[in-house]
């Protein structure tokens, strides 16, 4: 049975997009397996990807392979009494590429990993150092801006102004140290 | 008809040995392997997993390609068992008769050596 050009072409459109998936999955978990060689191993198989993910003879052919098992599926299914759009649209629904494997496992691994070293500590002395830091930037830019501004008589006849400049600014100067004292406590734990 | 659901989860690890057998039969190309195991009541095996599982032979060089044209454009992989893929076959056996073999014994003697 020969299918359309048009879908011929679909074919060849999914099999170029989803080949590269299967592929890079077939070569990952033989990469799980050498990785527990040696870091000198994964470096190497990493290269070896890498160039897999070009388009290489070897990607050509996981795509011209899965170009013939598409169309062969397809043909069965017209052969069940679908029609060809139908049977394009069930096939391209049955070999979309779910990944449960390496790419879903890194991650999960990376967030156990962060979880594992998550310190609760860590981010009450952050929150702390940031509150701190602003009330401590509030309370010396209000004060400063008063008394630049004249004091309390210059305050009360319309000289606030001083007084909220030197309290925003105050408050901008503390978060700005929040932020660095943030980056010190972040860069001790990674250690 | 035996109830089969979950079936694809234990297959998962058996699948490799079964594709190796239907290939260690004679040439035959990767939809084909899919027929036959539909032929042989795996209906509910996901199409893409012989798919996935001919790269991965393939990757691993467990299998012999051979090209020929086909009728769509691209050439045809045939696969046949090379000399490792041969081995690995005959290592899936002996690791299925020892499970199948301690599978049996829990089922009718509760897991006691006879």
């Amino acid at each position: 049975m020969s299918l359309s050009r048009e879908t011929i072409d679909k074919i060849r459109k999914f099999a170029k997009e989803q080949s590269r998936y299967y592929l890079e999955d077939a070569e990952m978990t033989y990469m799980e397996k050498m990785r527990r060689k040696s870091a000198q191993t994964r470096d190497r198989i990493m290269k070896k990807l890498a160039k897999f993910k070009n388009r290489s003879e070897t990607a050509l052919e996981a795509q011209n392979d899965m170009i013939l098992y598409m169309s062969d599926y397809m043909n069965d299914l017209i052969a069940q009494g679908y029609s060809e759009q139908e049977a394009f649209e069930r096939a391209r629904q049955d070999l979309q590429f779910r990944s449960d494997s390496d790419k879903s496992a890194d991650l999960k691994e990376r967030f156990t990993e962060y979880y594992e070293n998550f310190d609760p500590a860590a981010s009450e002395a952050i929150g702390l150092f940031y509150a701190g830091f602003l009330f401590f930037g509030v309370a010396i830019g209000g004060l400063a801006g008063l008394i630049a501004g004249g004091g309390k008589d210059a305050f009360l006849s319309g000289g606030w102004i001083d007084t909220l400049v030197g309290v925003l600014v105050g408050g901008v100067i503390g978060l700005g140290f929040g932020m660095i004292s943030n980056a010190v406590v972040a860069l001790k734990n990674r250690q | 008809m035996v109830v089969l659901d979950n079936l694809s989860e234990m297959l998962k690890g058996v699948l490799e040995g079964i594709v190796l057998e239907i290939i260690s039969r004679g040439e035959i190309y990767g939809y084909e392997i899919t027929r036959r195991l539909h032929a042989m009541g795996f209906e509910g095996l996901a199409e893409a997993t012989v798919y996935a599982l001919l790269l991965r032979l393939e990757k691993n060089k467990l299998v012999h390609v051979t090209k020929r044209p086909s009728e769509i454009g691209p050439p045809r992989k045939f696969y046949t068992l090379n000399e490792r893929g041969m081995e690995e076959l005959e290592q899936f056996w002996t690791r299925w008769d020892f499970l199948s073999g301690r599978m049996e014994m829990l089922r009718n003697q509760g897991g006691k050596p006879s």
